[in-house]
């Protein structure tokens, strides 16, 4: 069996013989890649204001606790301050503050689930058929492409309509209508990568397909499929708004933000802001943080910038 | 990668400047205002969503019931009997009616009725042969007419006799309740020119072919085939004979149009306006767009928009609720296969109904744009038919009062659900066929997309909760509901528990509000099939009955037995009419009358 003999380091230049011997701490691939993350300002604001929202969204109630179940018709639509409510109340009398925690919690959750479940699916179907390649690249991707002609929020609509909309089945219509753009970019990383020294010597050894896909596409393909992953988890939560926001997302009592937009938007005109803006800043809030974060994880697996 | 980002980042960034300028706008006091109203002899009229007028011929066709034709048509066929609301009480309205005056006979079987001097608008007067024409199109065309009931008018009219050109009998087959014959089956009557319509052919003669079976199929074959064509209604000679205020101007497929002033109308509801337009909407949302933009004179806001009502008032609006001769309810299904024995228990339903706070869902989550419904007599405007049981509300929002029935009877709190610990049928036990272990758990099918439903629906959820009862809500599309609850009458699965479709309220009903076909066991709407002998014996003895006090028993009966879970009844459509114009008292029974309409 041929293997690859671990080979020592050697000490580097002036070190003297007491010194153990090792690579530079500096020098290692994460540290030059989280040196990159950081630098870009943009990606590290936006994993600040991630990390806020979620300890909001998910400690919050824990510290400020308000009853999101029963309606109070008594203090519907009260202004921002009044009554103890420092963001006001909803038309039915439920607490803005302590609304938003619990609609970002599904917001969040609705997101991270369904952009990570689209990354997954997206990332063995693209990988699979630019490994394969042949006839059943072009089947895959055909059907990618047909998926892609359909508009995401036009089939989730219908979805919607025709069943009940709860946050599994939310993360799971979300999740397999937005696998598709990851399925190409992974696509296209495979069909590089299955050329390359390590996969050849690996099918020629007799290794099996799924272990060149699961053990070297798959992780070599890290980079894009991590960038992108954060895009579409920022997608999908804009798509929970979008649809939340026809009026066909989660049903009462539960709620997210944009169900909150769009009961609020109806009170516009009336002068409510506190009914919209802070449900519709928090949208674009965590999505923005999303977006700069993966510049940010761009940055990080840029291999154009290893040699700094 | 980049450009997908760029989008992902203007996205939110859209939002944001959505919101902004949403709110930007809100401050604005000052918007532009429309040239409609500027006409003083024409008015712009909104109709409701997805109700394009799209017949004219007086008998309709099964499947052209839309709605508005019913007063479209109003306005150029003089029906023989109006009733309506414009007076602020359901009543005949003798100047919207083609009849002057009715006697009835001693054993009142017969009505003597007699027609107001009206001419057609080619000079013909109208006379005691319309009214047989109508008659015997439909009587010998039931069920190819709409709104054809077995039974009912004209089945249930016996003899025709003509007394003179301005006077005729009309015999039934029994003696009816005075104010259902005349409100509910003679308002369906709609004398038709004789003279110029009983023909076969554009170019056919005139003749009497609709005194006999085969004539008069082929006379109202041509007549509805003529009137299919609706890009014709402002030139086909046909519809120029109206008697009516109003003549055809335009009439457009997509269903606007167009009336103009009948120069030729002899009548006393002489009309001050010139020429009506009525504009059709696919969305609320757009006919609301087109009222900021003043471009109605005489349109409608969502309830929920009267909290932004100075948004309107400030454009040169009235706002104005319509209140609808209607009432509004949640049929229980006494069939369910799940809950149809909880259902059963008179108990239960009194409970359910203490968890409702009418009065406070009407005003805070209507805002105002529906009132509390206690029973089977719409209760706006007030009449002699409403009970003072049903005016009173039997079973007032009390959560105690709710706990304790249920308390009463055998049920527990497991948690936070009630569950029947003492099965039964004895006085404090939960009733026949309820098992123990029966967990008070209910669905809610429920029409979506209105907030007010949807918040409605919610607080009584709330409520409920508090009692242990828990109530799932599943929104689904109107037509879906409607289809659901007929589930059991059509011997399918049988399993909902709670429909509601009543956003726009359940049910509107004619001048006298009879539930023959809501409450009676063997009607279609009768979607829960509710099932009581009793109340079935009043319901029948409405149409039939002569005791003036019928109505207000059959009211304290059902408001107290609860065939259905009483709701707020929602008001027919929140107005807006530019100022200036001055369109009366809105009509509960949902119609309208332009004649009536004028500019200040």
């Amino acid at each position: 069996m041929n293997r690859t003999l671990p080979t020592p380091r050697l000490p580097e230049a002036g070190a003297t013989a007491s010194a153990p011997a090792q690579a530079p701490r500096s020098n290692a691939p994460w540290r030059r890649g989280a040196r990159r993350f950081l630098r870009n300002k943009l990606a590290v604001a936006g994993l600040s204001v991630l990390v806020l929202l979620v300890l909001f969204c998910f400690v919050g109630p824990l510290v400020y606790q308000t009853d999101q179940t029963h309606t109070d018709l008594g203090s519907a639509l009260l202004k921002p301050g009044e009554q103890g409510h420092p963001l006001g109340t909803d038309d039915v009398g439920y607490d803005i503050l302590g609304r938003l925690m619990v609609g970002g919690q599904v917001s969040i959750m609705v997101g991270l689930a369904a952009g990570v479940l689209a990354t997954v699916v997206g990332t063995l179907w693209g990988a699979t058929a630019g490994y394969v390649g042949g006839w059943v690249d072009s089947v895959m991707m055909r059907i990618v492409d047909a998926g892609i002609a359909i508009p995401a929020t036009f089939l989730l609509l219908i979805l919607s309509a025709m069943v009940k909309p709860t946050v599994p089945l939310l993360i799971l219509v979300i999740g397999l209508v937005s696998w598709l753009v990851p399925a190409r970019l992974v696509r296209a990383e495979s069909i590089s990568l299955k050329q390359r020294d390590y996969v050849v010597a690996l099918r020629a050894m007799g290794g099996g397909h799924g272990r060149a896909v699961l053990k070297h596409i798959v992780p070599n393909s890290v980079g894009t499929i991590v960038v992108n992953a954060t895009f579409q988890v920022a997608d999908a939560i804009l798509l929970v708004a979008y649809i939340s926001f026809l009026g066909m997302g989660v049903q009462k009592p539960s709620t997210d933000w944009g169900a909150m937009l769009t009961s609020g938007i109806t009170y516009t005109y009336a002068g409510a802001w506190w009914l919209i803006l802070p449900a519709g800043l928090c949208i674009v809030l965590i999505v923005c943080a999303f977006n700069a974060i993966g510049d940010g994880l761009r940055d990080f697996f840029d291999v154009k910038g290893q040699g700094e | 990668m980049l450009s997908t980002k760029r989008r992902a980042l203007m996205a939110p960034l859209a939002i944001l400047a959505a919101a902004s300028f949403a709110l930007t706008s809100c401050s604005s006091g000052d918007s532009g205002s429309g040239d409609a109203g500027s006409a003083k002899d024409t008015v712009s009229y909104a109709l409701p969503v997805g109700t394009g007028p799209n017949w004219l011929l007086p008998i309709a066709s099964p499947d052209t019931m839309a709605t508005h034709n019913s007063a479209i048509k109003s306005t150029l066929f003089v029906p023989l009997f109006e009733f309506n609301g414009t007076s602020g009480t359901m009543e005949w309205d003798k100047k919207a009616s083609a009849a002057k005056s009715y006697e009835f006979s001693d054993d009142k079987k017969t009505i003597s009725i007699t027609l107001n001097d009206l001419n057609w608008a080619d000079g013909t007067p109208l006379s005691s042969r319309d009214v047989e024409f109508w008659y015997n199109l439909v009587r010998f065309n039931g069920e190819a007419t709409g709104g054809y009931s077995a039974g009912m008018i004209p089945d249930n009219i016996t003899k025709f006799e003509t007394v003179d050109e301005k006077t005729f009998k009309l015999t039934f087959d029994k003696v009816y309740n005075e104010d259902f014959l005349l409100a509910n089956q003679l308002t369906l009557v709609r004398p038709m020119p004789q003279h110029a319509w009983d023909k076969t052919s554009a170019d056919g003669e005139i003749g009497d072919l609709d005194r006999d079976k085969a004539g008069s199929k082929q006379v109202l074959d041509y007549l509805f085939k003529e009137a299919g064509d609706l890009a014709s209604y402002a030139t086909n000679p046909l519809w120029k004979v109206v008697n009516g205020p109003y003549q055809v101007g335009t009439w457009s497929d997509s269903g606007e149009v167009t009336l103009e002033a009948n120069d030729k109308y002899t009548g006393e509801d002489k009309p001050s306006i010139k020429t009506v337009k009525f504009l059709p909407y696919t969305s609320t949302d757009a006919e609301m767009n087109t009222v900021r933009a003043g471009e109605v004179d005489y349109g409608y806001i969502t309830a929920s928009q009267m909290e932004n009502k100075a948004q309107f008032t400030d454009n040169g609006y009235e706002v104005k609720p319509w209140d609808g001769w209607s009432i509004t309810y949640m049929p229980y299904n006494f069939k369910s296969d799940s809950m149809g024995k909880v259902f059963s228990q008179l108990y239960v339903r009194q409970a359910l109904q203490h968890a409702v706070d009418q009065p406070s869902l009407s005003k805070v989550v209507w805002h105002d744009a529906a009132t509390p419904d206690y029973g089977p007599i719409p209760q706006t405007p007030e009449s002699d038919y409403l009970s003072q049981a049903q005016k009173d509300n039997p079973y007032p929002y009390d959560l105690d009062a709710a706990s304790k029935l249920f308390a009463d009877h055998g049920w527990t709190k497991n948690g936070d659900v009630l569950e029947c610990t003492n099965p039964g049928t004895g006085a404090d036990q939960c009733g026949e066929g309820i098992e123990q272990g029966k967990k008070m758990e209910i669905v809610f099918t429920t029409q979506n997309g209105s907030q007010e439903t949807d918040n409605m629906m919610a607080t009584i959820q709330s409520a409920m909760a508090q009692v242990g009862v828990k109530v799932t809500i599943d929104a689904k599309p109107l037509d879906n509901v409607l289809a659901e609850a007929q589930t059991c009458k059509q011997g399918t699965k049988c399993d909902w528990q709670f429909v509601f479709f009543g956003t726009a309220g359940s049910w509107y009903f004619p001048a006298y509000p009879t539930g023959e076909r809501v409450f009676a066991k063997d009607t279609k709407w009768n979607a829960g099939q509710y099932d009581n002998p009793e109340a079935e014996k009043l319901v029948t003895s409405m149409t039939t009955s002569t005791d003036p006090q019928i109505a207000q028993k059959y009211s304290e009966l059902l408001a107290k037995d609860l065939p259905v879970m009483w709701m707020p009844n929602p008001v027919y459509q929140v107005s807006v009419i530019k100022n200036g114009l001055d369109v009366g008292h809105q009509d509960p029974g949902a119609s309208f009358y332009p004649q009536r309409w004028s500019w200040k």
